[in-house]
């Protein structure tokens, strides 16, 4: 199955978010395969922590892969390569987690005929070989969303399940953008049927993640003043009017990650050490987590609502 | 016919295979399987049945002009042809391998295309070749640039799975392995011999002394059906993985075994002549087949125990 992680606007935590799904998955069992396509500015060496690991493959990422370049990607083990000591200790019977980092210092690039070939060829050989896929898009209606667009559409990729996420932030701006990436013209429905793709299938394929969202329920904010607290609740309320009126709400949700410090400063993968031991992270998010990652592949999450 | 035709003896043949399940729902026939392998419209597909379905396209032949990779870090350039071909065995399991025979040494520049083409499959390298740390440099992997046998075989495998046959629906997710070989010539009064060795990230190495004269084709036949069979084992004992016994998914995983690997397990079947006897020693140690065999019995044990109703395979485990 493949995953694609979008957002219209950056700092949506997109890419930490993905990347602690497809840890979720592969905790669980599941051979998870993490590529690497925000060409713009690849983080996910960071967010694995593997830098090293990154710095030594500079030449062959996922950008000089599509150019022709690299006749094959590089591949990060990281259960292996990883400096994040608990990501070392790597529980018993998880499966593979594997990094398809891009190039450090790519930029976007327009797609040719050829670099899409090579795209189609790199998904269905993983297609073939992992359970999960996550592939992290750069922000906006980027060169990248165009590519992955284009081939999934492609007849040699008929047979292969694709879903897609959308990140957006839990703010007025944020859940309008995150609407225009998908239905504005232009946006990823319109391309994705004039690409080839049907309608109804593709908006059925597609659901949306709030992020750093405030819970007024939750106990970080239980000690607010009263008026805060009636505040943070009408707001809340009309950013859901406001995402159901953009054909975004609840029933297009897949799942709410809350406000969570170690997300937005770490940028990294949230354990069970960091909730339990350290408690340094709320359980609530890693609960969160584990939810959106169990539910990509719940069918019944899925499809038109 | 010029002078540079008569075959040099070689100093190091060397080769990387690469091992895929086909992703397509059916296994390929034979017939389809021919239609599939026919790279070249000039040369037949060899195709066998008996002991099992088996075949192999012609050569194809990539022309190189680079660095060989050496352990040491010597920059030894070498000058002519490698050799590609893919293979399929029971129309289910897809083999592309690429090799090259390197003699001991060669003119110190270049010569026109036209001589290196009428040796396919042989590079020569300019001036003196140093075997020892050139095979180590192709086990270990070289540095960009190098002479790169697995992009070959692996450019041979993308253009074999853009084939319209495939439908990319392979009826269970497997690891492709890769396996680099490097032969030398064995001493006279040496044996030949063989040396395999998993390394990191599906990365298998084999070691091998073969007697003077052996032709690269005849290796690397040897380390196809080597890289077979490791493969198979590798994906056997993968499925396994992460299953709880006594659950329905049991059937579930071990179920693709049966349908479509079990019956693939035949060592030697195409190994020829002098280097037959080098698959006893891996039968020895580690014990292929051995371990092939205990998989086997496990998977059908698993099997006949789900076929039991679940409430009489409750075992009472205390006495």
């Amino acid at each position: 199955m493949l995953v694609f992680a979008a957002s219209d606007k950056g700092g949506t935590g997109r890419s930490v978010t993905s990347a602690n799904l497809a840890y979720q998955r592969a905790l669980n069992g599941d051979h998870v395969a993490y590529v690497d396509f925000d060409f713009g500015s690849p983080t996910a060496a960071a967010v694995f922590d593997v830098p090293d690991a990154v710095r030594g493959t500079r030449e062959r990422g996922l950008h000089s892969y599509l150019e022709g370049r690299a006749t094959e990607p590089a591949v990060i083990d990281v259960w292996r390569r990883t400096e994040n000591p608990v990501l070392r200790a790597w529980p018993n019977q998880s499966g593979r987690l594997v990094l398809f980092p891009g190039d450090a210092g790519g930029g976007e690039f327009a797609t040719d005929e050829e670099a899409l070939e090579r795209c189609v060829d790199l998904l269905l050989r993983l297609n073939a070989e992992f359970d999960v896929i996550m592939v992290d898009l750069s922000a906006g209606r980027s060169y990248a969303v165009d590519m992955v667009l284009a081939a999934t559409a492609h007849p040699r990729m008929r047979h292969v399940r694709s879903r897609w996420l959308v990140f957006h932030r839990w703010t007025r701006q944020h859940v309008i953008a995150a609407s225009g990436l998908v239905h504005d013209e232009h946006g990823i429905l319109d391309s994705g049927v004039a690409r080839g793709h049907d309608g109804d299938a593709l908006r059925g394929s597609i659901r949306f993640v709030r992020a750093a969202v405030p819970d007024p329920d939750s106990a970080l904010w239980s000690r607010v003043s009263p008026a805060q607290a009636a505040w943070m609740q009408s707001t809340d309320e009309a950013l859901r009017r406001l995402a159901a009126e953009y054909a975004i709400g609840d029933s297009v949700v897949l799942g709410v990650v809350p406000l969570e410090p170690i997300l937005q400063w770490r940028e990294q993968m949230i354990t069970e050490e960091d909730v339990l031991a350290t408690q340094i992270a709320n359980k609530e998010t890693l609960k969160a987590l584990e939810e959106i990652a169990r539910k990509l592949t719940d069918d019944t999450c899925w499809g038109r609502p | 016919m010029p002078p540079a035709a008569s075959a040099p003896a070689a100093a190091l043949l060397c080769g990387e295979v690469r091992t895929h399940l086909l992703p397509v729902h059916q296994a390929l026939d034979i017939r389809t399987a021919a239609q599939f392998l026919g790279l070249r419209a000039d040369e037949r597909v060899l195709l066998s049945e008996r002991p099992n379905l088996y075949a192999r396209s012609p050569d194809t032949l990539t022309g190189v002009d680079c660095p060989l990779p050496t352990a040491d870090g010597a920059r030894t350039r070498a000058v002519g042809t490698v050799a590609a071909r893919a293979a399929l065995t029971e129309g289910r399991v897809l083999q592309s391998s690429a090799h090259v025979t390197l003699p001991a040494a060669g003119p110190d520049r270049r010569r026109p295309w036209g001589e290196y083409l009428v040796r396919p499959g042989v590079a020569e390298p300019v001036g003196k070749l140093p075997p020892d740390a050139v095979a180590d440099g192709v086990l270990g992997g070289g540095r960009p640039g190098d002479l790169d046998l697995g992009a070959i075989a692996d450019g041979l495998l993308t253009r074999l799975l853009r084939h319209p046959l495939i439908d990319h629906r392979p009826p269970l997710r497997s690891r492709p392995t890769r396996l680099r070989w490097a032969a030398l010539p064995a001493a006279p009064d040496e044996e030949p011999s063989l040396e395999f060795t998993l390394a990191e990230d599906h990365l298998r190495t084999v070691r091998l002394r073969v007697p003077e004269g052996t032709p690269a084709a005849e290796v690397a036949g040897l380390c196809d059906d080597l890289a077979l069979h490791d493969w198979l084992l590798t994906t056997v004992v993968r499925l396994f993985d992460g299953i709880r016994p006594d659950t329905p998914a049991v059937l579930a995983a071990l179920r693709p075994a049966v349908d479509h690997l079990l019956h693939l397990w035949m060592p030697r079947a195409r190994v020829t002549g002098d280097l037959a006897p080098l698959w006893d020693e891996l039968e020895t140690r580690p014990g292929f087949t051995r371990q092939w065999e205990t998989l086997v019995r496990r998977i059908r044990d698993q099997l006949a125990l789900h076929a039991i109703p679940s409430p009489h395979r409750e075992a009472e485990l205390t006495p």
